[in-house]
């Protein structure tokens, strides 16, 4: 079996796996299922910000972002969710080409501090203005639709929608990668100098990063307040950027599905000790720990890890300096 | 060891003594039903003091009825169980946590803490008929049929803290109130005790809506000491402890009223027992004296309090008698309407006008501010501290301040930009 005749067997049977994984979940682990679903979507957006090389501290309130225009939309104007969901992608990408402007004047450690300025100051007109975001109470009654017989506010449906539009967007990402607008990416984060030196926009590629990232990080907002039925500001603050960092680390970000599996596997495992309530965090910080001073490449280079400890083949550290 | 036939006549006849004494409990209870209360609440997290203290008075008020044989409810004898989960205040675990109780785990009502965790189960109580209760009125909708607040009327209960302040210290002519600027604990409790404030002829010169992740209150403080307020108000803070420092430390001679002094003997240790002497507040411990008057309706009070200290020496909160007056009160329900199912349940408290509150006769309450007449008040008490022990000063009836001054209080939580009918 060649290369391509494996991947095709193999997301084949991951996507009839995904299919009837609900099936065999209870009724919370199926809820679990829909939130790590959008959850996913929301790591991989961010990895195509972290690609140029710049980390920032406000994804998780560009998702916000989507998760609001989708339920002021359908609170006050009754627009319904097949609109809300690209609605959101499109004003949360505007928001995020807006803030360009003043956060792509810096670079590394002082753009990470801008934007969490940019995203806590967000966060504040949330607040502040309790109409029309709310409050901290934020808004609520944002409900998914009935289609004919099929109704979205069960677990199962809701799953196979956002699952389906999940999907979609990992494909149209993986295919942006993987395209010359990618390989720039990589470019600006590894050659900056020299990208610019044959006529790169950096300033231009990192905003376009930046910009598709909140594009698919905002449906992921939306996805969520419409099966959850309510937004407040909280769900979005420190804490789940905290959570999207961790995953991103923990899973790796060198490979399209790193972040991805930091989502699922710390899920899981967090879910996992629910029963020890008053030591959960602790052994969830125990795990981090030992993750980063064994795994510092995260869980995307265990199989290379594996394969070299086994002599099954060499591969090359994709960081490596060393190599040629 | 050498084991001799006499020995092993002994110790069987030791382990057939044993077997039948630990099969008494399971003969007292053959035949006995069980039936699951739900606890969504955060046992975690910065919520968890509103949380997890509930749980064990709960678990307690539950060990007490099962020690006595278990309850009589439609001719059947029930075990209670409680089953929690914790949601952390987080509104997908909340909804999560609502479908393993309700689905899962076939519980007959959810207590729930209140605010945007209720918010996001609401659709799903409606849905599943599902009776479920929240320490918080102010999530009670027009659509909301299955919430009901049987215990705690926050923040209306505050109204009588000022009532009684106004008439015992009729020199404090001007307020400022402090609080944490969020539309379900901070901005209710604030719109309240100005409403309050005005009907008892108090002037509020300053009121401070402060962000959360505050770590300096000193600028708070004097900031508001500087209008030289006579009476300092928190509106269901979530910084009582620091705040209090503070106005300790900026000399504050006063009076202080507040919604809660949870851990206040962490605040006398913190400050001093003559500052927080005379801080008027609402929620008494329950070895108070006065909880033995008639009228109070939750059994044996003192015992429950002794309990849980001995068994939870520091967590006592405003919540550890809360949620099990909301168990109590289910109990009422269900044994007028004969059976444990939900809305059969809820069905025998609504019709009952006036059933029976924590601290005396209550009265279904709401629909003019939220939609619903799904809120029980009734009298509440008065708390201040005396010699370092909060205390009981006198029942006042939030129900009579609300017959009179509803319209004053709607109108501030207007101007706050609340949610009203």
């Amino acid at each position: 079996m060649n290369s391509n005749t494996q991947k095709i067997v193999g997301g084949s049977l991951l996507l009839a796996a995904l299919i009837a994984l609900p099936h065999f979940l209870k009724f919370h682990h199926q809820d679990l299922l829909i939130f790590l679903t959008i959850n996913v979507l929301a790591v991989s957006s961010y990895r195509i910000v972290t690609l140029t090389g710049e980390w920032s501290l406000i994804h998780a309130v560009m998702m916000g972002v989507g998760g609001y225009t989708a339920a002021l939309l359908f609170k006050y104007y009754e627009v319904g969710m097949w609109v809300t969901l690209p609605m959101a992608g499109i004003l949360t990408a505007a928001v995020a080409a807006l803030l360009c402007f003043p956060l792509f004047r810096t670079t590394q450690f002082y753009f990470l501090i801008g934007s969490f300025a940019a995203g806590e100051a967000i966060r504040l007109i949330w607040i502040q203005f309790v109409f029309p975001f709310g409050g901290t109470g934020g808004l609520s009654g944002v409900e998914p639709p009935m289609v004919g017989e099929i109704d979205f506010m069960e677990s199962i449906p809701y799953y196979y929608l956002a699952l389906s539009v999940v999907l979609l967007c990992l494909f149209i990402l993986y295919l942006i990668e993987n395209s010359r607008i990618g390989l720039t990416l990589h470019a600006v984060h590894w050659k900056a100098a020299l990208a610019e030196s044959v006529g790169v926009d950096t300033w231009r590629y990192r905003s376009l990063a930046f910009v598709i990232g909140s594009f698919f990080v905002g449906i992921a907002g939306a996805l969520k307040v419409h099966y959850l039925g309510t937004i407040t500001p909280n769900q979005f603050g420190v804490g789940f950027m905290v959570f999207i960092l961790i995953w991103v680390i923990v899973g790796g970000y060198n490979k399209f599905y790193g972040p991805i599996l930091g989502a699922v596997v710390l899920t899981l495992f967090d879910e996992s000790i629910r029963g020890f309530a008053e030591v959960r965090p602790a052994i969830y910080g125990a795990v981090l720990i030992l993750s980063i001073l064994f795994l510092p490449l995260g869980l995307e280079s265990i199989p290379s890890k594996f394969k070299a400890w086994s002599g099954i083949g060499k591969e090359r550290d994709p960081l490596s300096l060393t190599d040629k | 060891m050498k084991i001799t036939r006499r020995k092993l006549i002994r110790a069987a006849a030791a382990g057939t003594a044993m077997t039948g004494t630990l099969g008494l409990p399971t003969a007292l209870f053959a035949g006995q039903k069980t039936v699951k209360l739900g606890m969504n609440i955060p046992m975690t997290g910065d919520y968890a003091p509103w949380g997890l203290p509930g749980l064990y008075g709960c678990q307690i008020v539950a060990n007490d009825l099962n020690a006595a044989g278990g309850v009589k409810i439609g001719g059947d004898n029930y075990k209670i169980e409680i089953v929690a989960y914790d949601h952390a205040y987080d509104t997908e675990k909340a909804v999560q946590g609502y479908k393993k109780l309700v689905l899962e785990d076939r519980v007959k009502m959810v207590m729930m803490l209140g605010g945007s965790t209720v918010a996001s189960v609401l659709p799903w109580a409606r849905r599943k008929k599902m009776l479920t209760t929240t320490l918080l009125p102010s999530d009670i909708t027009p659509k909301s049929d299955y919430l009901i607040a049987t215990c705690e009327s926050h923040p209306l209960y505050n109204v009588t803290g000022v009532e009684w302040l106004a008439e015992n210290h009729p020199e404090a002519k001007t307020a400022v109130i402090v609080t944490n600027n969020d539309a379900e604990y901070g901005l209710q409790s604030a719109a309240t005790y100005k409403a309050a404030f005005e009907v008892a002829g108090i002037k509020v010169v300053d009121v401070n809506l402060h962000g959360f992740d505050i770590t300096d209150f000193a600028p708070i403080v004097s900031s508001v000491l500087a209008k030289k307020p006579d009476i300092f108000c928190m509106a269901t803070s979530f910084y009582v402890t620091p705040l209090m420092e503070q106005l300790y430390h900026q000399g504050f001679k006063g009076k202080i009223i507040s919604c809660t002094l949870d851990y206040y003997n962490e605040i006398i240790a913190k400050t001093s027992k003559d500052f927080v002497n005379g801080t008027i507040f609402q929620f008494p411990d329950f070895d108070d004296p006065a909880l033995n008057q008639a009228g109070v309706s939750f059994p044996n009070p003192a015992d429950f309090d002794a309990k849980f200290r001995k068994a939870h020496p520091t967590d006592w909160s405003a919540v550890s008698w809360e949620y099990p007056a909301i168990l109590l009160n289910w109990l009422e329900g269900a044994k007028a309407a004969g059976s444990v199912e939900p809305t059969a349940v809820l069905s025998a408290l609504k019709s009952n006008k006036n059933p029976n509150f924590v601290f005396g006769e209550g009265e279904w309450w709401g629909k003019d501010l939220w939609g619903q007449d799904n809120a029980l008040v009734g009298r509440w008490p008065v708390v201040v501290v005396e010699d370092g022990k909060a205390r009981i000063q006198e029942y006042r009836s939030v129900s009579s301040w609300l017959d009179r001054n509803k319209a004053v209080l709607i109108r501030h939580m207007k101007d706050l930009g609340l949610r009203t009918v």
